[in-house]
């Protein structure tokens, strides 16, 4: 097997991932999995480098000077505390809730849990892995996630504070 | 590892990342005392009984943000890498060695925060 990547083909494909279509909720589900999965994947890198500049960044590599980590620490504080920064965390609190509820969907679905019992289908009928508690968990997991975003958004910036 | 393996692995590792970061969540965002956002109580750099480093320096609390590290360093990767054959269309050897790679360093580097926050006196 060739190990040349055909870049052409693979930007097809992702079109293809991208644009759900007609295809129904379940072909949502699988996009905003994909989407949401990638986009918390680069917070994660983003984040623990982040992280690491809390105690000085790179070059420190042994336990620093008390002075020293609280003059980091309130630098890198310094520069994460404004509106953008905070907006975007409500963004990714949105993503992570979505991604997890629906994860746990996709995993009972992998098992054959909530699927409901096996019957004769119908040409045209809805399909069998979408059931109305797959349906459920679905929206569950939209919900839970806008609650996710709004409460971060209060923690982070106090907007539904009086 | 057989993909069907992998599969699971990634299940495993996304119930792991349930707990642990339950945990991170808790310790950041539920115990703020309702007296301000969590910039002016949580993010302070000092021995407040909600501010972060005490949150490092509790053995058990810093254990479950090493499983967080791992946890959620295999998972991302993972991820990362399913996609990718999937827009190409077929697994890439230098595409998953690079990823990992990238996994790699990030669970020594976050590891080293850790470890500092940890020992910090």
């Amino acid at each position: 097997m060739s190990q040349r990547v055909r870049w052409s083909t693979a930007l097809q494909n992702l079109k293809t991932m991208l644009i759900p279509g007609k295809y129904g909720l379940e072909r949502w589900s699988y996009t905003l999995q994909r989407v949401s999965g990638v986009v918390v994947s680069l917070y994660f890198i983003a984040h623990v480098l982040e992280t690491g500049s809390f105690v000085g960044g790179v070059t420190v590599w042994a336990i620093p000077d008390y002075d020293f980590a609280e003059r980091a620490y309130r630098e890198a504080v310094s520069f994460l505390k404004n509106p953008i920064f905070d907006a975007g965390l409500a963004v990714i609190g949105l993503l992570v809730v979505f991604h997890t509820i629906n994860g746990v969907r996709l995993v009972l679905a992998h098992f054959g849990l909530v699927l409901g019992s096996p019957r004769r289908r119908e040409i045209l009928e809805t399909p069998a892995s979408f059931s109305n508690r797959q349906r459920a968990l679905f929206w569950l997991s939209i919900s839970l996630a806008i609650f996710a975003m709004l409460y971060t958004l209060d923690a982070l910036m106090g907007v539904f504070r009086p | 590892m057989r993909e069907r393996n992998v599969m699971l692995l990634h299940y495993a590792t996304g119930l792991a990342i349930l707990l642990f970061g339950g945990i991170h969540i808790w310790t950041l965002f539920f115990t703020y005392p309702f007296q301000g956002t969590i910039w002016e109580t949580t993010m302070r750099f000092d021995s407040m009984p909600y501010a972060i480093l005490p949150v490092y320096r509790n053995t058990l609390l810093a254990l479950s943000l090493l499983g967080l590290l791992v946890s959620t360093t295999i998972h991302a990767f993972n991820g990362l890498r399913i996609i990718l054959a999937e827009l190409i269309g077929k697994r890439n050897i230098w595409i998953e060695r690079g990823l990992f790679a990238i996994g790699a360093f990030l669970v020594i580097y976050g590891t080293r925060t850790i470890l500092i926050a940890h020992m910090l006196v």
